[in-house]
């Protein structure tokens, strides 16, 4: 009984919680930037080599070409960060793609990027606080139209410990 | 003992969901309002007969952009076809004119570009026409005729630049297109890919609009 009353307790007060989970496709269709950059602050060992994370989300209902798409045509998702005191960077690591073909063009698949994906870069920091700033260029696209290149401002903050 | 064990483990349980849950929504919270402040637009009224304007940078929604048009004056434009040439909307006065923005990285444009190019034939003995403006014209004229004519487009092709482009609403959406009618009227305005027959019908209406004032212009 008592734990019955435990449980029911438990689901009511994580109930709510689950739900304020807000829904990031909402507004998909009035996008105005169609990949978004979550800036959340890292901590790495100072003097080694580390890897510091760059978490995109692509909105619900958009694809973007990955940093390698099948055509030269095809405007590739690519990063540019600027020299940080402090900071030795090697090349960014950029996820592979997924396979995309549009409903109206099956035959042609394209190597996009949906939904999260991360781009990792391989940093050696000396001690405190660092700022990477930068920018990624993409292009995006939805089922039946497609958005002339944009570029994302993108801002790396961590501190080597 | 067993039971204290488990009502234990059951609190453990109930109080890691509601942490993550916690985590999660603030993480979620932070990602929403950078969507929010990334989707910020302020409109800044146009003078009178004028589309309005953004503020710095800005573009307008693509629900918007271009749809404005509808029923006004297409925008007159003098641009540079492949061949060297300069062509201008106002040469075709009379004729009925699909405008249609398209760029060599939008592929929905590439799809529908092979039916601009049946359609204008088949509808060439009414005065149609098609005007494709690249929009990309950064990426070079010889990439621009390639891929045109990888497409098998003979219609002309122009090299759209940033005063067009405001003109006709800003083209934040590939493909784009405007139909304009005799009178030189936008009668349709379409964003994306549709389907031939779409396309087909708002051929058709730009051909049948303003064709009485034609025959009565003429009589």
């Amino acid at each position: 009984m008592r734990l019955g009353v435990l449980l029911a307790a438990l689901l009511f007060t994580a109930g709510p919680l689950t739900a304020q989970m807000g829904d990031l496709s909402a507004h998909a269709p009035k996008s105005k930037s169609y990949v978004i950059y979550d800036a959340e602050p890292q901590v790495i060992r100072a003097g080694k080599r580390s890897v510091v994370e760059m978490r995109f989300r692509v909105v619900d209902g958009f694809h973007v070409n990955s940093h390698t798409p099948k055509s030269e045509l095809l405007i590739p998702t690519k990063i540019t960060l600027q020299p940080a005191t402090g900071v030795k960077a090697e090349a960014a690591e950029y996820p592979a793609g997924t396979p995309f073909s549009f409903s109206f063009n099956p035959k042609e698949t394209l190597d996009v990027y949906a939904g999260d994906f991360v781009v990792k870069l391989p940093v050696i920091a000396s001690a405190g606080a660092h700022e990477i700033d930068g920018t990624m260029r993409y292009q995006a696209c939805d089922h039946a139209a497609c958005y002339p290149p944009k570029n994302l401002p993108v801002q790396l903050i961590f501190t080597a410990k | 003992m067993k039971r204290n064990a488990l009502v234990l483990g059951v609190m453990i349980v109930g109080i890691s969901l509601m942490l993550w849950a916690g985590w999660h929504n603030l993480r979620t919270r932070r990602i929403a309002m950078q969507q929010a402040e990334a989707n910020h637009v302020t409109l800044i009224p146009g003078k009178a007969g004028e589309p309005g304007q953004m503020d710095q940078g800005e573009e307008a929604p693509p629900e918007d952009a271009g749809t404005r048009l509808k029923g006004k004056a297409a925008p007159g434009f003098t641009l540079t076809s492949l061949d060297g040439k300069k062509v201008s909307l106002a040469d075709y006065k009379g004729r009925p004119v699909l405008v249609n923005f398209w760029a060599t990285w939008c592929g929905p444009c590439k799809v529908e570009m092979p039916w601009f190019e049946e359609l204008r034939k088949q509808y060439a003995a009414q005065g149609f026409e098609i005007l494709g403006l690249a929009s990309d014209i950064d990426v070079g004229k010889d990439t621009i005729s390639k891929v045109a004519h990888q497409a098998g487009v003979t219609y002309p092709i122009l090299l759209a630049d940033d005063k067009v482009q405001t003109a006709y609403g800003g083209v934040d959406y590939l493909p784009m297109s405007f139909y304009v009618d005799r009178n030189g009227a936008v009668i349709e305005v379409t964003a994306g890919l549709g389907s031939k027959d779409e396309i087909e019908v708002n051929i058709k209406k730009a051909i049948a609009s303003g064709m009485t004032a034609t025959v009565k212009g003429g009589e």
